[in-house]
């Protein structure tokens, strides 16, 4: 196990800058995800900390060894990739034991930790299997088996649950929290999906156009996001801009936020109420509904306000005594304003 | 009268088919059997002449050894020329479907194929050409190397081995860089994240996972090399008797056409032979 | 760093393959364009032997031949293999594998053997060697090229635009007409052109089907050579591998290489 920093990475594509100076500690023992829309520059990241990608400038270290001039083979790296790339040639055991081949480990010895790995994602019964024979699941355990056998320093996940459907997207989500919080390793993994993010992660990090916009712990990140593109990446929020005043933020239309810190605030989705009367709370917009969308348990209602859109999540069972449309009232309590830099 | 929905279809699809596959019968299935039938006659039953049913072309070829001799050596020239062919054209493919990237490998590819299909009678040729003696490449060794060569490589059989890996080069080239292509990169990259050094990929990953294509490549050079007649009455001069310029011979100078046909029926079977017992791989490669 | 040096290594390697595929055909066009007749050097520029082509009548006439053959077996076996093809394609029954393994032997029995079969039989049949045996021959060849050709490109066919053809009251002929047609042109194209360069290029069942005196062009090149060689013969051998090599780049382009020999 080991912690894993990088320091100043640049790595360029033409004129196109995949990393732009990125500085990142990714802390031993830790499951850190790197999100980001496509063409972030996230799996530049991961695949620089692999060693696929030769950055430029900067500096990798695994356990404070720098590793820029060491090649994939010898980094000490476990890697899950997005399509799996089991060898079709070979059995789920032979897959598995791959790497314990190439370090020329004893077939005792080798037999014993290819029979744990096989347990570990419990596939423990499917050692002679070929990879066509297996579900989009158990190729994900196989090549999570196969990444982490050899014991390595640090394990990288490249997009691990991308080809699942959304269920067992959910259980597999479930069974690699487990076998991480079980060795232990240093994860790092890269998805677009933020839900996926913050359901794994007990450290994120969120890059644009190359460059890391903010890292931190998921909560941290997502009740204080700072900035607009933070707030509306990572969940979705409402953006209201205006002038600072004394006693709040007056907004484009006259309307006072009491008690906005900024020129700008964002307000997630889920801390707006509606309501057809005059509401009590200091934060009130008067709004035009548009359309209720029946979800489920949870509903969604879009308002016009000033020809924006606001979205407005809530329990269904809220927004039942409002009518199909019409004016309403939207509110929030002024701690769910936040702060956010444009 | 009416018909069924399922019939109609299916008269359509005779309609369509049936004019493809009465020609192929027409002119490949129905010769062939006529030369099975003939390879067992004395002598060609038109013009008059008297025939009777006989075993004696079949005799011919296994009392002498002649005839054996020249099959055993044409065999040997499919297995050289097949096996320089892999050796040579393998890297080849590799280099263009896994290190050569973008328009440049799609331009090479194209060019290591084109002659392939240009005229194979003409390419041998201009092997004659360079190799003939003082010819173009006597000359060039000469020009570099200080003393005085006679190459002489000119008919002999380096040069029939020399044309027909010319011609059938592209093949295995062709068959392999499809294989290679096939193999995701992702799974060279995993293998390398497992710590397995340039040669344990080939030797555990690539070589296993192209066999296929490269068996593939290996049996459609054989099979055709065996049966050669030009290349090697062009290039191999008096040493260039091969089995194939003995079936030609009985066609065009002999005029012994039952003996032609068994021998003929002879190579067949050999073939037959190789490309039943290689069909399940050449399955495997096609898919 | 050790990488580029591989990469580098195995370019050279490639450029060597082009040199060993390219260089012979190279010299006997240059050869073609030498003034000597017993290809002495030093070379001396002269189109001579071009200008005899003109004048020989025995290479014009089999050049003739070969051009019109090739092109009537051009559309015989474009339009039999495309027919072939749509049906393989369109129907489903009990023995289309067979008829799929029975385009293989054409194509993998060598052309030795194929080819003296075609003689026996044509002979047996009172029809005997001349043009119409070396057609019949050439199509049966070129057949399997423009069915596995167009087959290929008819795998990349919607087949729910024939379903949506059908929905709207398309007759089969319709569709196939407005719909499968189009979408299949390029490898209908590209299928022509190969069945052309088979025939075109076709030395072996030539060599057995056509009349003494009456040849096509590789037919009467391996004649002459048999006699000794002349630069004539590199002339009209440098016409024709660069009008084959011309067809097989315009192939390329219609079929995305989807076309194995």
């Amino acid at each position: 196990m080991a912690e894993v920093r990088v320091e100043n990475l640049v790595k360029t594509y033409g004129a196109a800058r995949a990393l732009d100076e990125v500085t990142l500690d990714f802390p031993d023992g830790g499951f850190f995800g790197l999100l980001g829309p496509s063409g972030s520059g996230k799996t530049t990241l991961l695949r620089a900390i692999a060693g696929f990608v030769l950055p430029e400038t900067g500096r990798v270290l695994i356990a404070d060894e720098p590793v820029e001039n060491v090649p994939v083979e010898k980094r000490g790296i476990g890697m899950v990739f997005q399509n799996y790339a089991l060898f079709p040639n070979m059995t789920v055991a032979e897959n598995i034991a791959f790497g314990l081949d190439v370090r020329k480990v004893g077939a005792a010895e080798k037999k014993r930790r290819v029979t744990e790995a096989l347990d570990l994602v419990q596939l423990g019964a499917f050692g002679a299997r070929k990879p066509h024979q297996l579900s989009g699941g158990q190729r994900q355990r196989v090549a999570m088996a196969r990444a982490i056998v050899t014991r390595p320093r640090v394990l990288l996940l490249d997009e691990p649950l991308s080809a699942l459907d959304k269920a067992l997207r959910v259980d597999m989500q479930i069974e690699l929290k487990r076998i991480q919080r079980e060795i232990g390793i240093t994860t790092i993994f890269v998805t677009h999906d933020q839900e996926e993010a913050l359901t794994l992660s007990d450290r994120i990090g969120i890059l644009k156009d190359g460059r890391l916009i903010r890292h931190g712990p998921p909560r941290e990140v997502y009740d204080d996001p700072r900035d607009s593109f933070t707030a509306t990446f990572l969940g979705d929020a409402r953006i209201f801009s205006g002038t600072r005043e004394a006693d709040g933020l007056r907004l484009a239309d006259g309307t006072l936020v009491p008690g906005a810190q900024g020129a700008t605030i964002a307000v997630r989705p889920e801390n707006f109420q509606l309501s057809a009367s005059e509401p009590n709370a200091p934060c009130r917009l008067r709004a035009h509904l548009v359309q209720k969308i029946f979800g489920g348990a949870l509903g969604t209602c879009l308002l016009d306000w000033q020809g924006e859109v606001i979205k407005v999540v809530g329990r269904d069972a809220d927004f039942r005594a409002l009518p199909e449309s019409g004016p309403v009232w939207v509110s929030w309590q002024p701690e769910h304003s936040v702060t956010i830099s444009p | 009268m009416a018909m069924t929905l399922a019939g109609r279809d299916r008269r359509r699809a005779l309609a369509l088919l049936s004019p493809a596959y009465l020609w192929l019968t027409v002119a490949v299935f129905l010769p062939l059997s006529a030369m099975a039938f003939f390879s067992f006659l004395s002598d060609v039953p038109f013009g008059g002449k008297d025939w009777h049913a006989t075993l004696d072309n079949y005799r011919a070829f296994f009392q002498t050894a002649t005839y054996a001799t020249l099959l055993w050596k044409s065999l040997k020239l499919g297995l050289i020329v097949t096996v320089v062919s892999v050796v040579v054209g393998f890297p080849c493919a590799y280099v263009l479907a896994k290190i050569v990237k973008g328009r440049s490998r799609e331009a090479l590819f194209l060019l290591v194929i084109l002659p392939f299909w240009s005229n194979s009678l003409v390419r041998i040729f201009s092997w004659a050409i360079v190799l003939r003696g003082n010819g173009v490449l006597d000359r060039a060794v000469n020009a570099i190397l200080p003393w005085d060569v006679k190459l002489n490589l000119m008919f002999s059989p380096t040069a029939i081995v020399i044309g027909l890996v010319h011609s059938y080069l592209p093949y295995v080239i062709l068959t392999s860089y499809l294989a290679l292509q096939a193999i995701d990169d992702s799974l060279i990259e995993a293998a390398r994240s497992l710590g397995a050094r340039r040669r344990t990929i080939l030797w555990r990953l690539i070589l296993p996972l192209a066999a296929p294509g490269i068996l593939a490549g290996a049996v459609l050079i054989f099979v055709p090399v065996v049966g050669s007649f030009m290349e090697p009455r062009l290039l191999g001069g008096r040493v260039g008797t091969y089995y194939g310029t003995v079936i030609e011979d009985q066609f065009v100078a002999v005029f012994n056409w039952p003996l032609g046909a068994a021998l003929s029926f002879i190579l067949l079977a050999v073939v037959l032979a190789i490309l039943a017992a290689a069909s399940p791989i050449l399955r495997r490669a096609r898919t | 760093m050790s990488n580029g040096f591989l990469a580098h290594l195995g370019r050279a390697y490639v450029g060597l393959i082009l040199f060993f595929l390219y260089a012979p055909i190279l010299v006997m066009a240059a050869m073609s364009l030498n003034a000597s007749e017993f290809y002495q050097l030093p070379f001396r520029g002269s189109t001579e032997w071009y200008a005899r082509l003109w004048h020989n009548g025995e290479i014009l006439s089999a050049a003739w031949r070969s051009v019109w053959i090739a092109v009537i077996v051009t559309l015989i076996a474009t339009t039999l293999g495309t027919a072939a093809s749509v049906a393989l394609f369109r129907h489903d029954f009990r023995g289309k594998r067979v008829l799929q393994v029975l385009l293989f032997p054409p194509i993998a029995i060598p052309w030795l053997i194929t080819g003296t079969a075609m003689l026996i039989f044509f002979f047996g049949i009172g029809l005997g060697r001349g043009t119409p045996a070396v057609i019949i021959g050439h199509v049966a060849l070129a057949l399997p090229y423009v069915i596995v050709v167009v087959s290929a490109r008819l795998a990349t066919f919607d087949r729910t635009l024939e379903e949506a053809a059908r929905s709207l009251g398309a007759t089969p002929w319709q569709i196939t007409r407005a719909v499968t047609v189009p979408w299949i042109l390029p490898g209908i194209i590209a299928g022509g052109l190969f069945a052309f360069a088979v025939s075109f290029d076709q030395f072996v069942v030539s060599y057995f089907l056509s009349e003494p005196g009456d040849t096509t062009l590789p037919v009467l090149i391996y004649t002459s050579i048999r006699k000794g060689f002349t630069p004539e013969i590199n002339a009209i051998s440098t016409i024709i591998i660069a009008l084959s090599m011309g067809i097989m780049l315009l192939a390329a382009r219609y079929s995305n290489f989807g076309g194995e020999r």
